[in-house]
């Protein structure tokens, strides 16, 4: 995900370098509340930590391996404005003594790394883990918020790539940067993230969230996050509100074609994809209810109905979990 | 008797021949990044140009041509970017082949693959060069993908040369001398040694398992064990920075940093900012007046 110099035109980096600059005063500012006198060892650890979690190979399948970048779990041991500085010393870091990511393009990835990923991964921690001592509950809220924080990560520089031809092209249309459009560069990046990179940042946070629980459980202390919840269901809200602006873009998600723009595109439909096509009729086909004439007031109603199901089950998910591990309710007997 | 983890299931794949474990690979990996870090020092210590020059104006003239590239669209001014990188390597005694190979195969590899579906009528629609069907080759795709490749190239030619001539400590001082608070260049400068001391353990314990193992293991049973480790590696992380801060306090610390800054410019310095300018300027009206897009 380290992007190189070239690949982003300068109307996107240089709006990225400098909106990233006073989120690293704020983080610091935050830090510096919180951690006091300590925070340079501290957050020269996590960077060192957030460094080398990238140099282990991680056993995947077929003999191949990945890594992690582990900016979720950093910003639940450090906290969230503490994971961001750590990251992004990482990444400048890696940049300016390994050459690994451009010098232009630290802006976007540190917003992408150490903004968006540890942030977003944090968030969903809190709200899936909330304030239970369950181990398992906490390394699956740690796995399912490292999970979405890569996702998340990688769909943001795929925005960052795909609206390139959009912004910088010659007179006859032609990208001057990167050259794939938002339909390829979006679906590209998240689905390598959705099927292999998440997956191992899963795997990985859990297990070692699991592993520090039993050996030294201290480290998983919350840390402070400034009413993060608040926050966190203020920007849904937003979002939810947002969607409508989906139907304002024309044709469909690339990789998302049904039968007639595949008869229209290729002259015929595949035979399989014919046969199982109608198979499943959803309640909400087109991401709107059939009751709802006005194609934007639909989206907004599947908006909300959707968003209300996967909070929904992530609650249930989390309640179930919190049950399994409760803790005994007497103390064991014959001790002193 | 045999400990576990030496012990051979009859299930446990077998190590072939020549192939590498997991954790061998990790080590040379290891191994090699702290060595590329002992080889930076030591090219940043030879009598080049690059080397010669104030960190701070060195820091100001790479940013300034590494903007500049992102903005010459032809492809003839980017050729001349990516020949100028070389020819800095090579007045900065760096081995030009080495130097090649490094960009290339970093960055320039992978601005192939990812810029070469770019030069396909898929992406890039216009009159055929090479005709393959549905991939067919374009002229402006080759010019998409060209412009695409020689940027990265120029980029990370420019990005390297910083990375080749400077020493770590002397880039510290040239962004504390640039205004960046005292605290964030401790943290730089502390973190830059955590890192090194940190790959070295890491490099230890690959070794110490693949020394023990006598077969590759199966990898499920790897990643449990690389899960393991990471976290005591985050363990002894924050058990460090609390050392660290012990220590730090045991020696008087009140909060306050020591400002590294102590660097003079001298006329060198001056003159190689203003041609870096001059250059610059120069590449820039080429390329927007002789090769128009």
């Amino acid at each position: 995900m380290h992007i190189p110099d070239g690949y982003l035109g300068p109307q996107t980096y240089a709006v990225l370098d400098a909106a990233i600059i006073p989120l690293w005063a704020v983080a610091g500012a935050k830090v510096k509340k919180t951690l006091k006198a300590k925070q340079v060892p501290l957050l020269a650890l996590g960077a060192a930590f957030s460094f080398v979690i990238m140099m282990f190979n991680v056993p995947v399948v077929g003999g191949s391996t990945g890594h992690a970048v582990g900016a979720t779990l950093i910003a639940i041991l450090l906290g969230p404005w503490a994971a961001a500085i750590a990251v992004s010393i990482a990444l400048v870091i890696q940049a300016l003594v390994f050459g690994d990511g451009g010098i232009t393009a630290i802006g976007a990835n540190c917003l992408n790394m150490a903004i968006i990923m540890p942030f977003v991964g944090f968030y969903i921690y809190r709200l899936v883990s909330g304030d239970s001592p369950s181990t398992i509950r906490r390394s699956v809220a740690a796995g399912i918020g490292s999970y979405v924080g890569i996702v998340v990560a990688a769909i943001a520089a795929g925005i960052e790539f795909g609206i390139q031809p959009l912004i910088a092209h010659t007179a006859s249309g032609h990208a001057l940067y990167a050259p794939y459009p938002l339909s390829v560069a979006v679906p590209t990046m998240a689905l390598e993230h959705l099927a292999f990179f998440g997956p191992i940042e899963a795997v990985i946070t859990m297990g070692i969230i699991a592993v520090l629980a039993k050996q030294d459980s201290r480290l998983l202390q919350m840390k402070p996050a400034a009413k993060p919840l608040r926050w966190l269901w203020a920007g849904f809200g937003v979002l939810v509100l947002l969607t409508p602006i989906g139907v304002l873009a024309p044709g469909t998600a690339w990789g998302e074609w049904g039968a007639e723009q595949l008869r229209t595109t290729l002259g015929y439909v595949p035979a399989g994809l014919e046969k199982l096509g109608g198979a499943w009729t959803s309640a909400m086909p087109g991401y709107a209810p059939a009751f709802i004439r006005d194609p934007l007031v639909g989206y907004l109603v599947a908006a909300v109905v959707g968003s209300a199901l996967v909070v929904g089950i992530a609650w249930l998910l989390g309640r179930v979990l919190a049950r399994k591990e409760e803790p005994p309710a007497t103390p064991p007997s014959g001790t002193t | 008797m045999i400990p576990a983890v030496a012990h051979i299931g009859d299930a446990a794949p077998r190590r072939r021949a020549g192939a590498r474990s997991v954790a061998r690979r990790t080590a040379d990996a290891i191994a090699g990044a702290v060595g590329e870090v002992l080889e930076n020092d030591r090219l940043a210590s030879l009598p080049g140009l690059m080397q010669r020059l104030d960190p701070r104006m060195k820091a100001v003239s790479i940013v300034l041509l590494a903007v500049v590239t992102s903005f010459v669209h032809s492809i003839p001014m980017l050729l001349v970017l990516v020949v100028a990188t070389m020819l800095l390597a090579a007045a900065s005694h760096v081995s030009v082949g080495s130097f090649a190979r490094k960009v290339w195969a970093s960055a320039g590899f992978f601005g192939v693959l990812l810029s070469a579906p770019a030069a396909t009528a898929w992406i890039t629609p216009g009159p055929v060069v090479v005709a393959l069907g549905p991939l067919s080759i374009t002229a402006p795709g080759l010019l998409v993908a060209g412009r695409l490749i020689l940027r990265v190239a120029a980029g990370a030619g420019f990005g390297l040369l910083v990375v080749w001539t400077t020493r770590w400590s002397d880039l510290l001082r040239a962004l504390g001398a640039m205004g960046v608070p005292d605290l964030v260049v401790a943290t730089l400068a502390m973190t830059q040694k955590q890192i090194m001391s940190l790959l070295r353990t890491v490099e230890n314990m690959h070794l110490a398992r693949e020394s023990r193992m006598l077969s590759a293991g199966s990898a499920r049973e790897n990643r449990g064990w690389v899960v393991e480790r990471m976290a005591f590696v985050a363990r002894r992380s924050m058990k460090t920075a609390d050392d660290v801060y012990d220590a730090m306090l045991a020696r008087g610390f009140t909060g306050a940093m020591p400002s590294l800054v102590d660097l003079r410019a001298s006329d060198r310095d001056w003159l190689w900012l203003a041609a870096t300018v001059v250059a610059c300027t120069f590449v820039l009206l080429i390329d927007r007046m002789v090769f128009p897009l």
